[in-house]
């Protein structure tokens, strides 16, 4: 399909951006790498009156450390994230999960931020924005605004960002040297979308685990922090009992619902599947 | 293999009445171009991106844009069509709806002759009513393909929902709506057969084994969705170019539905992106261009999107078998029974209707085994859902999955390996010719052979072993291997179609060899390619049989214009029918070559050996001429008068009706690895012995096997189009309809045995299939190996892993 | 609504302006404006790679992208990999190791494969796998593909001229 007629404007800076968000409203969308909404575009699914096109402003296109954060301005593509030593070095669970987001070509392409603010439920990106305590950095004409991501990733593709806003950056938590971290995924083969996922890190200090922080993608309509796995691991020796006892309580803590790619109790399953296979991997030398 | 081409050079010229080597004017001397892997010419200029597509195609720049309106729904009352609004649109130049179409378009209808046929049109734009989600209810005409989408999003249709049907157990229910006017109780037809000692068979058994086997349905997704491009030339003529596999019957069918001279249209198939089966199909989109094209008196094009693909392309194999078999003490089958239901969706698909899969799976299931006491019913029912047709294998890979699955079965229930099972009850080859119980005769074939020969190469022995010694749980991983062995329709000839009810399918193909003036050799056959690489086979088979050089032969197909008719390009016909025309052509122009050359050179025919492109006097290489020089008798470009009785030019034509059905056979193997934990399946390794008789081009014959392993692999592990209870398409895009990734694919073993058909001329049989065929039921009966100590019962496709993770887990 | 705008691309190592509606495909663009035809449209979802080009050096789906929003750029078709009487390396090992059947998925794989031998010249089987994730093949099941790709960095490392 062909998409439906639309302007189209690209601002060299990130002002220009948040002012024609201001004279357009809702009538327009950002075009970061396209690769969510493009998609949705051919099939009018999505038929946004104007599209303001980030991609020349070069000002949006930087990964900087910031006091404990890790900050990706949007227009960073995902493959420079994904190669970039800075992201190794300081997250490197975000580094760890973007070789399973999409494909390579939507990667050269496809933005971290723009995943973030497209929040598809399968999505590995919004997981690990929650595992990395992630703050949403919002712009618009009256200023700046940070949502931490727990509240900025709503539903469905559904986000907080309001009317007038563009996400323009992301800061992750870095993490510390000593952490460990994994991503694990299902997928029923083919391309494109895993079936569910997590994104999990984790501390230990003399043996004993000191901060777990663990999200999982495809058990409900967003991306969701599994808090209580996460207790169950702090304080205990990562053994096979608290491992247990962190996927029992990741299981007990979705609520997924089934559709044609898995039934709602695999997804179930397969989250403390994952839990476990992350924790054995992340572990690993 | 196929190593030394003169041996298979003796194997190929059986059935033809072959001639020795060397016998003058009759054999061709110096073959050697059939079975060797001879590099492909199609790929120069698809590698450069020259390829022409329908969609390349330099379209006149008057050409107007096609763009259907499709129903949301799967059945509906359609109670008004409002186009008001976008035929206003600037750049839209017409809006038509069903009842406009339907001055122009006859309703369309397969022709099925079986006993019971419930006979049903469809309208090639739905009027009233819409029985598919996807079900076009009108088309916008335009000067841009943009412009013609725009029009669709302003067509106003005003439609009364009704309750649909999708499944095979609704359809039949009393209180069922009635899909379609003329088919009573859903049902288009129901076949029944049975032999006399059904009954004694399972009175005398020691077993019954029953089984359900259940099949998802899918769809090809060739990467070229369809298409095609109408242009009027003079005296209302229409070129019509299409991305379809059958030009002749397209042409034939385009004539009578539109009720215009078939004299006056030319179909052209340009290069074809894939087909698998579904372009084999003749859809409403090619009824609805041409007419408009006629009617508008300006080319018109229609290019498909996926999301229409995906909807409106036929689908397949949504099927369900129930099969029971009566076995003695030792697992030898004594009487089988098959219960067949299969969905055959909205509307009987042309050309071959929606009984294909029912009357193949009743009658290929007892494949290479010896049953001898056989019943089955054999039901095709409608529903709410897409039309059903061809896609490669048709019923083969369920109806194989289902005689396989109950060989792994009576091996579960007596003890015995799977392997020993079969081999028990396979036909030996010192038994063919054997005509089976449905009077299928398999004249040559290597079912034990294959058998033995994929347990060698896959270290069956080793790995059942190990199972053994290990367990089948190592690892967190169950490991599994999966046998199938089967016999592969290929070729089927006219009487073979009768057989399914297929009268007004012709089975014949031609061909026509012209030697040029220059001696360059020009081969017209009445197939058209998707893939196949014809140009290369085609012309090593004339090459030898004409006693050409390969290089200077061309093939041309595609083209109503060019050569005689034929049935074209599905179910592994081309090298057989094709072939076989091709042969008999060749042998005619090669008759008089060597006529020709005798009398230039004071000869006798009898006396004149031809090869390489030059006729000689046997026994004297210098008395000799080339074929550019006896050509310039027959085109009189030199002083030599044409022999009394010969006409001018040498342009032969012949034609090849192929048996029944030409029958290959292959045994497959599988080796999978299904994840303890989240039902992941790995295909750790991958054999195949193929045997589709005389090899043309190895090369190209491997590349068929694997691509339908790969094909075979996405239909066992992953592919399902899925409708919901109110026949609403779930899997609209390629995200949601999983197709087979490069990492999802292993790499595989394949050897050939060569039992040459002794029925088709050429000894060629067909392998376009074989590949999809085995890897369903070899990969299904793999995982249920795999999972054999857990006690479940593996009987369904595809076997993901949500529900090979629940049958561990509730195991 | 329908206004157009200006695009100013290399292709090719040639320079193309034009002017394009805004919601006019990178890939119609290359096909149907500037007769591009090698570039192909397999599924508009971003899904199957049979419009893959080099956009920037990198592949990208030229179904997911608006000519108008890629102005300035450079973009690499398969038009550009073989010259008039050779074909690059990897196009002549899809032709000796028989890795393309219907051809139309093949100029994806082909910019595809050109991506990944830039950036790893001498890649195991599972990168190569993994690499062509980016694209889908409905007729050679890939292993061919994979065989084409492993030789063909072979013989660009063994210092073939592309």
């Amino acid at each position: 399909m062909k998409p439906a007629p639309f302007s189209f404007v690209a601002p060299e800076s990130l002002d220009e951006v948040v002012e024609a968000l201001a004279r357009h409203g809702d009538d327009a969308r950002i075009l970061a790498g396209g690769q969510s909404l493009v998609p949705l575009m051919n099939l009018r699914l999505a038929r946004p009156e104007v599209l303001v096109s980030i991609n020349r402003c070069r000002e949006l296109d930087y990964i900087a450390v910031s006091d404990d954060r890790l900050v990706v301005g949007a227009l960073v593509r995902q493959i420079d994230a994904e190669t970039d030593p800075l992201v190794a070095a300081e997250c490197p669970l975000l580094a760890q999960a973007l070789p399973y987001v999409g494909l390579p070509a939507t990667r050269n392409r496809g933005t971290v931020c723009g995943s973030l603010a497209h929040c598809d439920p399968l999505a590995e990106l919004p997981a690990v924005a929650l595992a990395l305590e992630a703050e949403l950095v919002l712009t618009s004409a009256a200023g700046e605004r940070r949502v931490p991501a727990h509240d900025f990733l709503v539903a469905e593709m559904t986000t907080s960002i309001d009317e007038g806003e563009v996400l323009s950056a992301v800061a992750f938590k870095r993490q510390d040297p000593s952490e460990q971290s994994a991503l694990a995924e299902v997928s029923n083969g083919g391309h494109v979308f895993p079936v569910g996922g997590v994104a999990l890190r984790w501390a230990s200090e003399e043996g004993v685990c000191v901060m777990a922080r663990i999200a999982a993608f495809g058990v409900g309509s967003v991306a969701q922090r599994l808090t209580d796995a996460e207790a169950a691991l702090v304080g205990s020796d990562l053994g096979p009992a608290a491992i247990a006892a962190a996927v029992a309580a990741a299981r007990s803590a979705v609520d997924p619902t089934g559709d044609i790619a898995a039934d709602a109790d695999y997804r179930r399953h397969l989250v403390g599947v994952l839990v476990e296979r992350g924790l054995l991997e992340g572990a690993a030398p | 293999m196929s190593g030394d081409p003169q041996g298979a050079v003796g194997q190929g010229a059986v059935g033809q009445g072959a001639v020795a080597q060397g016998t003058v004017g009759q054999g061709a001397v110096g073959r050697g171009a059939v079975g060797q892997s001879v590099l492909r010419r199609e790929d120069d200029y698809l590698l450069r991106g020259q390829g022409r597509f329908v969609d390349d195609l330099p379209a006149p720049l008057n050409t107007l844009h096609l763009a259907f309106v499709l129903s949301p729904y799967a059945h509906a009352r359609i109670l008004s069509i409002d186009v008001s609004e976008a035929r206003a649109l600037d750049g839209v130049v017409d809006v038509l709806t069903g009842t406009d179409l339907a001055a122009m378009v006859k309703p369309i209808a397969a022709q099925i002759e079986l006993p019971g046929y419930s006979f049903n049109t469809r309208d090639v734009l739905a009027i009233d009513e819409v029985r598919f989600a996807g079900e076009a209810v009108a088309v916008v005409v335009a000067e841009s393909a943009y412009l013609a989408e725009d029009g669709v999003e302003l067509v106003d249709v005003d439609y009364e929902p009704l309750p649909a049907l999708t499944e095979i157990g609704e359809a039949t229910d009393p209180d069922a709506p009635q899909v379609n006017p003329t088919v009573p109780g859903n049902v288009y037809y129901e076949g029944r057969f049975a032999t006399e000692g059904v009954d004694a068979g399972f009175e005398a058994a020691a077993h019954v084994i029953s089984e359900d086997f259940h099949s998802s349905r899918v769809t090809a997704v060739p990467i070229e969705p369809r298409g095609c491009l109408a242009v009027p030339e003079h005296a209302g003529n229409l070129v019509f170019y299409s991305s379809t596999q059958i030009h002749h019957l397209l042409r034939t069918a385009l004539a009578e539905f539109l009720d215009v001279a078939e004299s006056t249209l030319r179909v052209v198939v340009p290069d074809v992106g894939g087909g698998f089966g579904i372009k084999a199909a003749l859809y409403p989109e090619e009824f609805v261009c041409a007419a408009l094209a006629l009617r508008l008196r300006r080319p018109v094009k229609w290019i498909q999107d996926r999301y229409e693909a995906l909807l409106t392309d036929v689908h397949a194999r949504d099927n369900h078998y129930r099969v029971q078999a009566a076995v003695d003490d030792d697992g030898i089958v004594l009487a089988l029974k098959a219960e067949i239901r299969t969905n055959g969706g909205a509307y009987s698909a042309l050309p071959f209707g929606c009984t294909l899969e029912t009357t193949g799976g009743a009658r290929m299931i007892v494949g290479p085994y010896r049953i001898t006491e056989y019943t089955y019913t054999a039901t095709a029912v409608a529903t709410h859902t897409a039309p059903v047709l061809a896609y490669r294998g048709v019923a083969q890979p369920v109806c194989f999955m289902a005689i396989e699955g109950i060989m792994d079965r009576i091996a579960r229930r007596l003890e015995l390996d799977p392997a020993e099972v079969r081999l028990r009850n396979m036909v030996p080859t010192a038994e063919l010719p054997w005509t089976n119980i449905v009077g299928v005769r398999y004249d040559t074939g290597s079912f034990v052979e294959s058998l033995e020969q994929a347990m060698e190469m896959a270290n069956y022995d080793e790995f059942r072993a190990r199972q053994e010694a290990q367990g089948r749980l190592v690892d967190g991983k169950y490991r599994g291997i999966g046998i199938c062995t089967f016999t592969e329709v290929s070729g089927t000839g006219a009487p073979g179609w009768r057989a399914r009810g297929l009268t007004r399918l012709p089975g014949f193909d031609s061909g026509t060899i012209k030697v040029e003036p220059t001696g360059k050799v020009t081969a017209f056959v009445s197939h058209a390619h998707s893939g196949q690489g014809h140009f290369t086979t085609f012309a090593q088979v004339v090459a030898d049989e004409l006693g050409a050089r390969l290089e200077d032969v061309t093939v041309v197909e595609g083209d109503t214009a060019a050569g005689p008719y034929g049935t074209n390009t599905f179910a592994s016909r081309s090298a057989v029918t094709g072939g076989g025309a091709l042969i008999r052509a060749s042998e005619k122009a090669r008759l008089k070559l060597a006529r020709l050359a005798a009398a230039m050179l004071e000869s006798t025919p009898e006396d004149i050996v031809v090869a390489g492109g030059q006729l000689h006097v046997a026994g004297v290489p210098s008395r000799a001429l080339s074929f550019g020089e006896v050509a310039e008798t027959a085109y009189a470009m030199n002083t030599f008068d044409l022999p009394e009785g010969e006409s001018f030019g040498i342009e032969e034509t012949d034609f090849y009706d192929p048996p029944l059905v030409t029958m290959a056979n292959a045994t497959h193997i599988a080796q999978v690895a299904v994840d303890a934990g989240d039902g992941t399946v790995d295909i750790e390794g991958y054999t195949v012995v193929h045997d589709c008789g005389r090899v043309i081009n190895p090369m190209i014959v491997d590349g068929q096997v694997m691509g339908g392993v790969a094909q075979g692999i996405g239909e066992a592990l992953m592919e399902e189009f899925v409708y919901d209870a109110d026949g609403q398409v779930r899997t609209a895009t390629l995200a949601d309809y999983l197709l087979p990734s490069s990492v999802d694919v292993p790499n595989f073993q394949i050897a050939h045995i060569e039992s040459p058909s002794i029925d088709a001329v050429g000894g060629f049989k067909g392998v376009g299939e074989g590949g999809l065929i085995g890897a369903v039921p070899s990969i299904v009966n793999a995982v249920a190996d795999a999972l054999f100590d857990l006690g479940v019962n593996v009987n369904t496709k595809p076997l993901r892993p949500a529900l090979l993770s629940r049958l561990i887990r509730e195991a | 609504m329908t206004d157009e705008y200006e695009v100013t691309v290399t292709v090719n190592g040639r320079n193309r302006a034009s002017r394009v509606e805004a919601r006019r495909l990178l890939a119609d663009f290359l096909r149907h404006d500037l007769g591009l035809t090698g570039t192909h449209i397999g599924c508009e979802q971003g899904v199957c790679g049979a419009c893959t080009v080099l956009l920037d050096g990198r592949t990208a789906r030229s179904c997911l992208h608006f000519a108008v929003a890629v102005d300035g750029s450079d973009i690499r078709t398969v038009e550009d990999l073989a010259d008039l009487d050779e074909l690059h390396p990897i196009q002549e090992m899809f032709h000796q190791k028989h890795a393309l059947q219907c051809g139309f998925c093949t100029p994806g794989f082909l910019l595809t494969a050109v991506e990944l031998l830039e950036s790893t010249p001498d890649p195991d089987e599972a990168t190569i796998r993994e690499a062509l994730m980016n694209n889908v093949c409905r007729c050679t099941g890939y292993a061919n593909i994979v065989d084409a790709v492993a030789e063909a960095a072979v013989q660009l490392r063994q210092g073939r001229q592309p």
